[in-house]
């Protein structure tokens, strides 16, 4: 099927594939152009000193709360991940069932008791209750794939560190971790494009133009009122400045986040 | 007594490892589910204290409410069509990438982007490309004299879903692409082979072979796909809002109107609940038919 291919039926697919690159490439591609109209590099400028929005503390608020909690959950996970795989205790998999269940919910769907006790509580607009529910929400998944990863790490290697008396945490942290290395980084570069990308748990928890995120500044640029083409080359600028970071996350790491990102997701 | 202390440790460390992501995502999730549980029996405004027992009332309005049934609506159609496409548009470029031409990985990493980028990016810049008068889709379909195909995108009540749709494909066929990539990758040659030798033409070994071995990657889109339509809101918020009308109101936007705009937690939460059971039920017989599916073969 995919060798000793014809002269017209290779030129047949590269056509074919040339036409939705095209597609796919266009809305990039055109943003960035729109983004340099009228003004030109002017336009990036005036988003950078725009008087609401700080890029530099919109960026620093992404990244903290990103890579804060791509550590805990890579950290809580990989803790649980162990025990589920290579311990023995009653009711293990009751325990991970019921953890695994929570795959299953949509963030929205509980979003009325989050909202009310963040008010309430007085935590809207602070770190913490962002990265709480981007650790709550993340962790069930990533414990999934860090699970299934050290269940493929046989017992053999663990049982002779087990017989010469080394400590549980002993053989967490200098066998397990450094053996399961390739999912941990899978499970930290995930959780840190979700909670970058994350929109709605923001949106929930953030009032002050302060505490922005990327994902929310993109929205305000964009709820704004852009009837000039000034303003609409100004708004392409500010959303190019808002993606620039995955961007760049994506053309080193392509490869990576390809396999990373899907084949998480396959059950075995 | 030393080994007696020793037994107890061992029977209590593993608990130990458990015991963060209980209380972090265990614990905060299943009292998220039993307070809207719980809410979903009140009504309440979320905010002070005046909170009054309704029991079911809350519920039974909601069946009675038609802009209940749209949402869901809405969201199956979306389901529907987004996984469909999605999954053809995925397979197909599978397969032609899988020739490995020229420029094979270029195209594949361009096609994948958007599941990298945030969706309200994506949404935005769709937004802007979309815009009736000024956007460049219409500029460039009257510059191309397809005046006819230059319709109000996201204002016209006829299209704005489908635009929704169409965005949403944008974002995501990458990964159903790469999905049935790896998936092919994963296929032994020799089936090809002695289908070629066999005379079977491309489109007999795609529907006769390729499709078929592919089951397993299909179900698997199909279950992200059913968690991925009940937790779709960025893009629905950012090009429409749910509009014009109600004509792109999901069940997530929906209840973030009911509870954050309208302050009708109770509300809210009932709509929360009827989610999470659709959620639930979904993932189970989705399960069930994947195992069955996997001792058929």
């Amino acid at each position: 099927m995919f060798s000793n291919l014809k002269r017209s039926e290779k030129i047949i697919i590269e056509v074919v594939l040339i036409l939705f690159f095209i597609i796919w490439l266009y809305p990039i591609m055109q943003s960035v152009i729109e983004s340099l109209k009228i003004k030109g590099i002017a336009n990036y400028i005036a988003v950078l000193k725009h008087p609401k929005i700080n890029y530099p503390r919109v960026l620093f608020n992404s990244f903290f709360i990103a890579v804060s909690s791509s550590f805990v959950v890579t950290f809580i996970s990989s803790l649980a991940g162990y025990a589920f795989s290579k311990l023995d205790f009653h009711f293990k998999n009751a325990l991970y069932y019921l953890l695994i269940a929570c795959l299953a919910i949509p963030p929205a769907s509980v979003m009325t008791p989050m909202f009310s006790a963040a008010k309430n509580l007085h935590l809207m607009d602070t770190y913490g209750s962002i990265i709480l529910p981007l650790v709550a929400f993340n962790s069930p998944f990533m414990l999934m794939v860090i699970k299934n990863y050290f269940d493929s790490i046989p017992d053999s290697v663990i049982e002779a560190a087990t017989i010469d008396g080394c400590s549980t945490f002993r053989i967490y942290a200098t066998m397990m971790l450094p053996l399961g290395i390739p999912a941990v980084i899978n499970v930290l570069v995930l959780t840190f494009i979700y909670s970058w990308n994350d929109f709605l748990i923001p949106l929930l928890f953030v009032r002050k133009e302060s505490m922005y995120t990327v994902t929310l500044a993109a929205q305000y640029f964009t709820a704004a009122k852009n009837q000039t083409p000034e303003m609409v080359a100004q708004l392409y600028a500010a959303l190019m400045l808002m993606t620039l970071p995955s961007m760049i996350i994506y053309i080193f790491g392509q490869k990576y986040l390809q396999s990373g990102l899907t084949a998480g997701s396959v059950k075995e | 007594m030393s080994i007696a202390k020793n037994k107890l440790a061992k029977k209590i460390v593993p608990y130990l490892y458990v015991l963060p992501i209980i209380i972090l995502s265990g614990l905060f999730l299943y009292y998220c589910i039993g307070s809207t549980a719980y809410t979903s029996l009140y009504e309440w405004n979320g905010i002070n204290d005046e909170i009054k027992f309704i029991g079911l009332e809350n519920y039974k309005n909601l069946f009675e409410d038609k802009v209940f049934y749209i949402s869901l609506f809405n969201t199956l159609i979306f389901f529907v069509f987004t996984v469909g496409i999605q999954a053809m548009l995925g397979l197909l470029l599978a397969v032609l990438l899988r020739a490995k031409l020229r420029g094979h990985t270029l195209f594949k990493s361009i096609f994948f982007m958007p599941v990298v980028m945030a969706p309200i990016i994506i949404a935005s810049i769709f937004r802007i490309m979309m815009d009736y008068n000024l956007g460049n889709l219409n500029v460039m379909l009257r510059a191309l004299h397809l005046d006819f195909l230059a319709v109000s995108w996201l204002g016209d009540p006829k299209y704005s879903l489908m635009s929704v749709i169409i965005v949403n494909v944008f974002e995501w066929m990458g990964f159903s692409m790469v999905m049935y990539y790896s998936g092919l990758l994963a296929l032994p040659d020799d089936v090809f082979e002695s289908a070629k030798i066999d005379g079977a033409g491309f489109f007999n070994t795609l529907f006769k072979i390729t499709i078929p071995m592919l089951k397993g990657t299909t179900s698997t889109l199909i279950v992200l796909g059913i968690v991925g339509s009940l937790k779709t809101f960025d893009i629905v918020v950012m090009l429409t809002g749910g509009g014009p009308g109600r004509s792109t109101e999901f069940i997530t936007t929906f209840l973030y109107k009911r509870t954050i705009e309208e302050y009708k937690a109770g509300s809210g939460a009932a709509i929360g609940i009827i989610i999470l059971i659709i959620a639930f039920v979904m993932s189970i017989i989705q399960i069930k038919f994947y195992e069955s599916s996997q001792k058929d073969m």
